[in-house]
């Protein structure tokens, strides 16, 4: 293991922001820990960054402190420095053991060569997340704590900043709630509430587990009447309407769907904008197991 | 780049050293003339009737004046910037990116104190070589020695203030929190310093000493509040670093 905790707590007064957390990032993992607002998701990070202690439990980590480097939510700098030497100075600070053209080359790998010398006042939402994993990475750390890299930006800066967590070869730590986010970068995931650690493992064993033969059917109609159908069929188990042209009809097997689900929707008439069966993803499996 | 380069860079690019050496110079240069020409002025005014006499001016008014205006503007000045270099803590992402970068707070402290007294001991000598030359021109060479003895004090009055903006910026977390109570602490001690005997312990007292000793107070008078401030300057850096470690993002 790269990183674990045992029995990690953190109170404020009479909150308890986390209770007995016993983590366990594996070397070498993306680990996703996902919550909701207020789940204990950044108390957390904080304090396997060691910039707050624990009320009670232990931490274990597999390389020493200076190799762990850690990126807050909304990274900020003094505006007066240069995107340069804001990198230089993260470089110069942790002793890396790597070449002063390191610089360069993390600046370079997150698309900020051309704005290097600028000021970073002068920096977008993106430029500035970028700037910070360039600062976090560019002392090659064994292990990284993102704290929702990529919540605050537009659909374009978190296609950016999500390509290049996947890049990174660390150990890596990313809290998130945004769940697709985790599912399309992480191997590994943990799902907190309310300070607790539900689930921990292998995002496969966890969706694969969970799944729910199920198909998606979207109509041109309004689907009342093809659900009152459905409803009647024996090899159905559920029907649940997930808006007003969109099906979600849960059967006993896939493999018996894709022969009956086709006719009993010719036999009711219904206008079939597509069929596909459906995956269980991340969030059905979060909101089963924090609802 | 490393953070003794830091706290350089924010003292130019912010033009907070720009600002600190021309308040300091600009009253050098103007309160030697204030003293000059003060009846003149006075005398300019609009006065109902009544007619201003004063003594001539000596050499001690001249840097009397001086010292006056710097240790309140002055004074603000120095402490605001200080206070602006040691809040990191101000905003959590860029305590951050320094936090967990450095093997402990003195490694930020110290560049940040270095630096900042540094600066503001460089304005105070500009700004009393200013006041030298002006009162040496309009009212005559005030006494080196006593000159020089005045300024190593206001230098050392000075380290203590920075110290004190250190220690504050530990306790609270804002620029101007910081810089508030450094400044309430200082005027508590001025007045304080005013109301007995205690003022010759204070360090607030090494602030007036430049134009006490021209003026032709004794030099051992203050070197009580010379040793008090000298360990109170220790006493608050070694706070300010100890407050900072136990301080949690």
């Amino acid at each position: 293991m790269m990183l674990s905790t045992a029995a990690l707590s953190r109170r404020y007064g009479d909150h308890v922001a986390l209770d007995g957390v016993d983590l366990a990032v594996p070397d070498g993992a993306v680990y996703g820990l996902v919550g909701p607002n207020g789940a204990g998701k950044t108390t957390l990070l904080a304090i396997l960054a060691g910039l707050r202690r624990p009320s009670s439990g232990t931490i274990s980590c597999g390389c020493p402190r200076r190799r762990v480097a850690l990126l807050p939510d909304t990274p900020q700098f003094d505006p007066w420095l240069t995107g340069r030497e804001v990198v230089a100075l993260a470089w110069q600070l942790v002793a890396a053991p790597v070449p002063a053209s390191r610089i360069d080359a993390v600046l370079q790998d997150m698309g900020l060569a051309d704005a290097a010398d600028r000021r970073v006042g002068g920096y977008s939402r993106g430029m500035l997340q970028r700037l910070g994993l360039a600062a976090t990475v560019v002392g090659d750390p064994e292990l990284l704590l993102l704290d929702e890299p990529a919540s605050a930006l537009d659909p374009a800066g978190r296609r950016e900043v999500l390509d290049l967590i996947a890049r990174l070869p660390a150990t890596t730590l990313l809290s998130s709630h945004i769940l697709a986010d985790v599912q399309e970068v992480c191997d590994t995931v943990g799902i907190l509430r309310a300070g607790r650690l539900l689930y921990q493992g292998p995002l496969d064993a966890l969706l694969v587990g969970r799944a729910v033969p199920a198909y998606q059917v979207r109509l041109h109609e309004p689907v009342d009447r093809v659900a009152e159908r459905l409803r009647t069929e024996p090899w159905v188990t559920a029907v649940e309407q997930d808006n007003g042209q969109s099906l979600r009809v849960g059967v006993r097997s896939l493999a018996e769907a894709e022969l009956l689900l086709p006719r009993a929707l010719a036999a009711c008439d219904a206008r079939v904008i597509s069929l596909a069966p459906r995956a269980a993803d991340l969030e059905d499996v979060f909101l089963e197991l924090t609802s | 780049m490393n953070l003794w380069r830091l706290e350089w860079l924010r003292l130019t690019r912010t033009r907070r050293l720009v600002a600190l050496l021309g308040v300091y110079a600009f009253f050098g240069l103007t309160g030697p003339l204030t003293a000059r020409y003060l009846e003149d002025i006075l005398g300019a005014v609009d006065t109902g009737g009544v007619r201003v006499e004063l003594p001539d001016p000596r050499p001690a008014d001249g840097i009397a004046q001086y010292v006056g205006n710097i240790s309140q503007v002055g004074l603000i000045v120095v402490v605001l910037i200080a206070a602006s270099a040691f809040a990191v803590d101000a905003r959590r992402e860029m305590a951050v990116f320094l936090r967990t970068r450095v093997s402990g707070v003195r490694d930020v402290i110290v560049p940040a104190y270095v630096v900042t007294t540094g600066a503001a001991v460089a304005a105070l000598l500009l700004g009393s070589l200013a006041a030298w030359y002006e009162t040496g021109v309009l009212l005559g060479p005030p006494p080196v020695a006593r000159m020089l003895t005045g300024i190593g004090l206001g230098a050392l009055f000075l380290a203590f203030a920075v110290a004190a903006t250190a220690l504050a910026a530990a306790v609270v977390r804002g620029v101007l929190a910081a810089a508030g109570v450094t400044l309430g602490v200082l005027l508590a001690m001025a007045v304080l310093g005013g109301a007995g005997d205690v003022g010759r312990w204070l360090p607030t007292t090494l602030s007036g000493a430049l134009a006490g000793l021209v003026d032709g107070t004794a030099p051992s008078s203050y070197l009580p509040a010379t040793a008090v401030t000298v360990v109170g300057t220790a006493a608050a850096l070694a706070g300010a670093v100890v407050l900072g470690e136990r301080r949690e993002l």
